[in-house]
């Protein structure tokens, strides 16, 4: 009987674990100013458990087959039936034409049991250039993410070429590296928590009390938020809303106010960022009101929060970020992430040293 | 009427009936025509006219209870009942037969095989994230909890930890975590995005990779 019943398990177990290959689509226009030179899914698989589980592995070996520099690209994961969409960027690349690149991609994937075999497509989103053109379809909206990655990584080169440029005990090679050590610890100390977003109006914030929050003014920003507030319960916080008034003269089209959260313990960390679109006139003020909750994966009590405008967005597709001055301010200093590219840079400065750092700047 | 067939009496039972005029017509008329001609038929029906007279005076004799119109039927109910208390109460004073069962080893080595079969079968055809759900409904259940977990766990949901990023909708769900390298930060946006960022410990590059609401 016991012999029948490890037959038995043995067969299910086999049945269940049974992972087939991983049948993929790589979808590059023909007019892509990248082309694909070789692609490896050696690790990817689907696995019927309840649900297709589709892990994909796959390394791609790409190849800028435009005339511009290539500065970032993105990358579009999907599958039939599975839920939302996933992407893979790169925004620090510099792939000058005829070069090569690498893209790796990791992502599992579950959806409902359907009959035949999953298909896997990874499409290209878009490329962003050194002049800031853009190619692709841009489904995901990347293009904004895109550029911001590009004006950032521009301002920080600057910033650090001008520090090596200049004298005295701030300034030359002490002076970036004393800038690369106080980057790397800040990146350390970055006290960061798993966050969920819910959204849609079934939460149940609606019943936790509202609560005030202020905005850190920077006064460069050619838009001023104010009059925000929020609904706070237990490791919750939702329902956000603000004014926000165009001090420019230009008309913008988009912006991004980034969201804090102090606990009881009086720590501050970014907990969440909340873009909208809206068209403002110069001088045009309007309400920004999001129907969305901020879950925390640990029990937190929140005392406050704040926020600050953190990028804006014109509409002739320009982009305001703050300037490395408006960021040495104490609070956002501590708050704001360092962009992909300082991130690049201080871990060239890790792995190679000042040397390696100092020749990599000069080559922008 | 032939002398052979006056020679055939009739049955005792008719005749009593007869007597008591419960005879149905036909069969009446048949029994009335063989009485005339038979003196021993005839004598049987007089005495049994005659018995019938006691009897009804006798039933005259009896207590006030016990009157023509008493419900014997009612009576033969109530002395069942007694009867069957009366076995009942015997069963409940009589000592019992203590029964011993024999507990078998085989229904258990079959019953734990089961489990562990389902159990395993469990584990490898249902994702986790189903198991832990359902754990959450029993809670709930089990607690009389109305959280707005299963409300809310109809929406769509983002999210992002050292993990890395995750989108869970319509109960699909796509996980992106680069070979479970750790993320060197991650943020969510309340439009319905995650995203996490990876910078690779040699070359330097960063990589960010997102999921994003349909």
């Amino acid at each position: 009987m016991s012999n029948k019943i490890c037959i038995a398990f043995a067969v299910a177990s086999g049945i269940s674990l049974h992972a087939q290959a991983l049948n993929h689509k790589i979808d590059f226009p023909k007019d892509s100013p990248v082309s694909l030179l070789s692609e490896d899914f050696g690790n990817s698989n689907a696995t019927a458990r309840g649900a297709n589980l589709i892990d994909v592995n796959a390394a791609l070996s790409l190849r800028n087959s435009g005339q511009k520099r290539i500065r970032s690209m993105t990358l579009m994961v999907s599958t039939q039936d599975a839920a939302g969409k996933g992407s893979v960027s790169v925004p620090t690349l510099d792939a000058g034409p005829g070069e090569t690149f690498s893209i790796h991609i990791s992502t599992r994937l579950v959806r409902p049991l359907t009959a035949g075999n999953p298909v896997v497509e990874v499409t290209l989103d878009g490329v962003l250039f050194d002049d800031l053109s853009f190619y692709g379809p841009d489904v995901l909206h990347s293009q904004r993410n895109m550029i911001r990655w590009e004006l950032e990584a521009q301002r920080d080169r600057k910033y650090f070429k001008t520090l090596l440029a200049a004298g005295g005990p701030n300034g030359g090679i002490e002076g970036l590296r004393k800038e690369m050590l106080s980057s790397l610890a800040r990146q350390g100390d970055s006290s960061q928590r798993g966050v969920q977003m819910v959204r849609g109006r079934a939460t149940n914030i609606d019943a936790e009390p509202e609560s005030q929050f202020a905005f850190l003014d920077i006064p460069e920003s050619p838009v001023e938020a104010s009059n925000g507030r929020a609904r706070i319960g237990a490791s919750l916080a939702g329902a956000p809303q603000f004014e926000v008034r165009n001090r420019s003269n230009r008309p913008v089209r988009h912006l991004e106010v980034a969201w804090i959260v102090k606990d009881q313990q009086g720590r501050e960390f970014l907990a969440a960022s909340m873009p909208a679109d809206m068209t403002l006139a110069p001088n045009q003020s309007g309400p920004v009101a999001q129907d969305a909750a901020l879950r925390f994966d640990r029990p937190i009590s929140i005392q406050s929060m704040s926020g600050f405008v953190s990028s804006v967005e014109f509409a002739d597709g320009s982009q305001w970020i703050p300037s490395r001055g408006a960021l040495d301010q104490t609070r956002l200093r501590q708050l704001v992430n360092p962009s992909p590219e300082e991130q690049r840079l201080s871990q060239i400065y890790t792995k190679k040293g000042i040397q390696a750092l100092i020749e990599e700047l000069r080559k922008f | 009427m032939s002398r052979e067939a006056m020679s055939r009496h009739v049955m005792e039972t008719d005749l009593a009936l007869y007597a008591a005029g419960d005879l149905p017509l036909w069969r009446g008329v048949v029994v009335k025509f063989h009485v005339r001609g038979c003196a021993e038929c005839r004598a049987l029906v007089e005495a049994l006219r005659l018995d019938r007279q006691e009897l009804r005076r006798s039933a005259d004799d009896m207590p006030a209870g016990l009157s023509k119109d008493f419900d014997w039927d009612q009576l033969a109910a109530e002395m069942t009942a007694n009867i069957r208390v009366g076995l009942a109460a015997g069963e409940c004073v009589t000592p019992r037969e203590r029964k011993i069962t024999s507990v078998s080893w085989r229904p258990m080595a079959i019953a734990a095989g089961l489990v562990v079969l389902l159990a395993g079968a469990w584990w490898l055809n249902i994702p986790r994230t189903d198991t832990e759900t359902i754990g959450r409904a029993l809670r709930n259940i089990a607690t009389g909890k109305r959280g707005g977990t299963p409300q809310e766990e109809r929406d769509p949901v983002v999210g992002a930890s050292s993990a890395g990023v995750v989108l869970v909708e319509n109960g699909g769900q796509i996980r992106i975590d680069q070979g479970g390298l750790e993320p060197v930060m991650y943020s969510v946006s309340t439009q319905g995005s995650a995203s996490a960022r990876y910078v690779d410990q040699d070359t330097g590059q960063v990589t960010i990779t997102a999921t994003y609401v349909q």
